[in-house]
């Protein structure tokens, strides 16, 4: 018997990385399948693959022993596959009726008939047991309804596989359990789910089938009795954790060069004071929407309606202008490279140059030949591989890339560095070279605070972590006493457990 | 040799200069020909016809046969028309690129016409000041009219940065409201009767009726515009702010004085299309350069410059100017219908959109090509 679903070398690259590389593995009719990796294994681009969003470079996809090959989302659906996205997958503007029907609009005499259409869209809406008013516009919804309209249209229109990728990221606990018994019910329906995740509890309460990736190889696929989450961990990760000890913990600190008093801007974080001393990494941890990001961007001037106290070098600094917040010596690299750290139209040179520029004019003029020397100074430093310094951004890979956005605020010798989710979607090889660079500007005395979700991340780098919560300070944990379990603790704000 | 070519092909210009000699090939063949009478320039400077004696023994006036398109006289023209064309465009390529667009151009060049033209009739012969110096007069014709074009650009420049309103809503009612205040002060009537100091020296001409100011100017113009695109902080924050906005905002850009500054630039290079007007033609009103900003717009984009933003050159520009240009003139030299005009240069612009993304398209395979 031929398996229900199979991916047979699947392989598919994007400029400068090789997302998938020869994947092969079957899913079974009727089962929820795990997709688990790290941080650009390629587990969301072999799901959006089987959902017609992005088409592999070479390989099959086999469903019921028939190659199919969705060239679009639409085509995937009618093949019977859709898939669940994060965000933007419907018309904010529109009714949840009008955005379930969108691809189908009823019609009478030409006009649109409403009262069908909000039929139509109850049908299909109880498949999924959502007790939702049609006529509600959909930018007006939580996330989790969101996704259960998502659902209800991937069900009503006949969808047999459904690609989950991350659902759980952006929910409360409650709609995460609603979302699990959605799921068990589907399933019992004859449904299959592919669930991409990187939460381990997850996966192990809801699946039947995990399939780990590693830098786009597929590692294993085992049904979840016979694995254990560490076992599928050591799979995800390939290596064995380097206790290696970031060289600047032994050194001195230096006097407070960042101290942060009572900062607070409405609606993303409140009354937080932290201080960063010369020669020390400091982490910041929380989960997604506990003002990480906008603390750091509020450090960094970006945010207009901050109030409070910053001093840098013992100067106080005047909030909510990058202008003071890059006279004082600060640098942010911000969490999304692409959107907020390059532009990618312009080349190497011209973006590690772009924050230091006033530094390289001359009567309004470019120095050419000090810029040439500074890019090419910060790309042998922090090893970028590229074909020359004129190359454009848009074509160096995601660890490349990174290394510009910090090879940027190093060619401006900023002592405050502010770094956002600094090794995020970068291949292993550059992250080690990043954790070491990072290094060496704590020794050098710089003083770095450092975002992340990755809790490893800051376990190897700082010498203490701040936990953020709610846009609160949960605690701060200093270096003798990190552990995940701690950190998960603060940050999720359950009590230690007994 | 080989590789010498190689490196000439990788500039975007020189698939327009490649255009360039194709058009000037086609229409050289397809022009015909025609017969001119000849000149001859008297000792004082004036021209006057040469006669001959007919067969029969009368004096008729002597003509030579000429190639339509590729003869002194015409190419004279297509400079000088480019001129005005190519100025306009080098500034829109600063606001395109920068991320933005300006359908203002057109009305500024009207009203920095008209408000030159007031100034300049009145040390005119029938002005009111006609017994101070011409030079005075002409010094603050040309001020008034390139002082009005840059605060004309600083009206739409501020208005897109402190409301936040995409470029083309405000441009597109700031062309309205520019030729309207044209129309008002002039209500409607041709302003002329100018310094004559002021014609003769714009309408200058060397060799067979070439007209020196007017290309002197878009050589001058391309050569500020070219060195601060590519060799001034300024013009890199030009790239930066049209490449990704918040990118540069972030790298400590201050990005709404460049987007300020653009629009200021944009409208000084329409001012100084105007001025060239005004001494060209001694007279403005308030309908001059009445859908400009299709053929300046068209100029940019068919030169190169990206209406995503980011990209784009000056020498780019100018030379998509002379393509839109010579087409221009094609059309008439081909005896095409005039009312064809507009159609082949929408068409044209059309076109060179389409080629710029097959272009990008390509790129990205190739990117993904060497990737690995």
């Amino acid at each position: 018997m031929s398996a229900y679903l199979e991916f047979r070398k699947i392989t598919k690259r994007f400029p400068g990385v090789l997302a998938l590389d020869e994947v092969s593995f079957t899913v079974e009719r009727g089962t929820c399948h795990a997709l688990i990796g790290e941080n650009g294994a390629g587990k969301s681009t072999l799901g959006k693959i089987l959902a017609g969003v992005y088409t592999a470079d070479s390989g099959q996809i086999l469903l019921e022993g028939r190659a199919i090959a969705p060239a679009s989302p639409l085509a995937a659906r009618e093949l019977g596959v859709a898939m669940v996205h994060q965000e933007l997958a419907f018309c904010p503007n529109l009714s949840v009726a009008e955005n379930l029907c969108l691809g189908d609009l009823p019609r009478r005499a030409g006009f649109l008939d409403r009262a069908a259409l909000r039929a139509r869209a109850r049908t299909m809406l109880a498949t999924v047991g959502a007790d939702l008013d049609p006529d509600t516009l959909i930018g007006t919804l939580s996330t989790g309804r969101e996704q259960l309209v998502q659902i209800a249209a991937a069900v009503g229109t006949g969808a047999q596989i459904i690609v989950m990728d991350e659902p759980t990221s952006s929910l409360s606990a409650a709609e995460t359990a609603e979302l699990f018994r959605l799921i068990r019910t589907l399933k019992a329906r004859g449904l299959t789910l592919i669930y991409v995740s990187h939460r381990m509890e997850e996966l192990f309460a809801l699946c039947d089938h995990i399939t780990v990736l590693r830098d786009g190889r597929h590692i294993a696929t085992e049904p979840i009795p016979t694995t254990q989450p560490t076992r599928v961990v050591s799979q995800m990760i390939g290596r064995e954790l380097r206790a290696h000890t970031p060289a600047h913990l032994a050194r001195e600190l230096g006097p407070v060069r960042l101290d942060v008093k009572n900062l607070s801007s409405a609606g993303a974080f409140n009354e937080i004071n932290l201080n960063v001393r010369a020669g020390e990494i400091v982490g910041i941890a929380g989960i997604v929407g506990a003002g990480r990001s906008e603390l750091v961007q509020a450090i960094f001037g970006l945010d207009p309606a901050v109030s409070g106290h910053i001093w840098v070098d013992d100067q106080p600094l005047a909030l909510g202008s990058i202008e003071h917040a890059l006279t004082a010596g600060l640098g942010l690299v911000p969490e999304d490279r692409k959107r907020q750290g390059l532009i990618l139209g312009l080349n190497c040179r011209e973006n590690t140059a772009l924050a230091a520029l006033p530094l390289l004019t001359r009567l309004g003029f470019v120095r050419r030949k000090a810029e040439r020397a500074l890019a090419s100074k910060y790309a042998q430093r922090l090893r970028v591989k590229t074909p020359s310094l004129e190359a454009l951004t848009a074509g160096l890979s995601g660890g490349n890339q990174q290394k510009i956005a910090l090879a940027k605020w190093l060619a401006r010798d900023c002592d405050v560095l502010l770094i956002d989710e600094p090794t995020r979607g970068v291949d292993v090889g550059a992250k080690a070279e990043i954790y070491q660079l990072l290094d060496e500007l704590a020794c050098e005395g710089k003083a770095l605070l450092v975002v992340s979700s990755e809790l490893p991340e800051l376990i190897g780098l700082c010498r203490r972590i701040i936990v953020l919560r709610a846009g609160h300070i949960a605690g701060e944990v200093p270096r003798a006493a990190f552990s995940e379990a701690t950190l998960m603790q603060l940050m999720a704000g359950v009590p230690a457990a007994a | 040799m080989l590789a010498r070519l190689r490196v000439f092909f990788r500039f975007q210009e020189s698939g327009l200069l490649l255009v360039i000699l194709a058009l000037g090939v086609l229409l050289t063949l397809f022009a015909g020909k025609v017969r001119t009478p000849v000149f001859e320039r008297a000792a004082d400077g004036t021209r006057s016809r040469v006669f001959t004696t007919d067969a029969n023994g009368e004096r008729i006036p002597l003509t030579v046969e000429k190639n339509k398109f590729l003869n002194a006289q015409n190419l004279a023209q297509l400079a000088k028309d480019t001129s005005f064309i190519a100025v306009m465009a080098v500034g829109m390529a600063v606001v395109i690129i920068a991320g933005g667009i300006d359908l203002t151009v057109g009305a500024i060049y009207a009203l920095a016409s008209v408000v030159g033209a007031l100034v300049l009739h009145r040390y005119g012969a029938e002005g009111l000041a006609t017994t101070s110096s011409p030079l005075l007069g002409i010094l603050l014709g040309a001020g008034a009219c390139l002082g009005v074009a840059c605060l004309c650009g600083l009206f739409t420049g501020g208005l897109i940065v402190t409301l936040g309103v995409h470029p083309f809503i405000i441009t597109l009612g700031g062309m309205a409201i520019f030729r309207g205040i044209a129309f008002v002060i002039t209500k409607g009537q041709s302003v002329g009767a100018f310094p004559a100091a002021f014609r003769d020296f714009v309408r200058f001409e060397v060799g067979d009726g070439l007209s020196f100011v007017p290309l002197m100017t878009m050589l001058v113009v391309l050569i500020v515009g070219w060195i601060f695109l590519s060799r001034l902080a300024a013009g890199r924050r030009v790239y930066a702010v049209g490449g990704n906005e918040l990118a540069a905002r972030f790298s400590g850009i201050r990005v709404e004085r460049v987007k300020l500054g653009v629009y200021l630039i944009s409208g000084l290079c329409a001012g100084i299309a105007a001025l060239l007007s005004l001494g060209y033609y001694g007279a403005a009103t308030s309908g001059d350069g009445q859908g400009y900003e299709l053929n300046v717009i068209a100029a940019a984009v068919v030169g190169g410059a990206s209406l995503t933003g980011g990209r784009g050159s000056a020498l780019g520009v100018v030379l998509g100017a002379l393509i839109i240009q010579m087409i221009s003139s094609g059309i008439v030299i081909l005896g095409i219908d005039q009312n064809y005009s507009q159609i082949i240069i929408g068409s044209v612009v059309i076109a060179a959109v389409v080629l710029d993304h097959l272009n990008t398209w390509l790129a990205r395979r190739r990117l993904t090509a060497t990737a690995h």
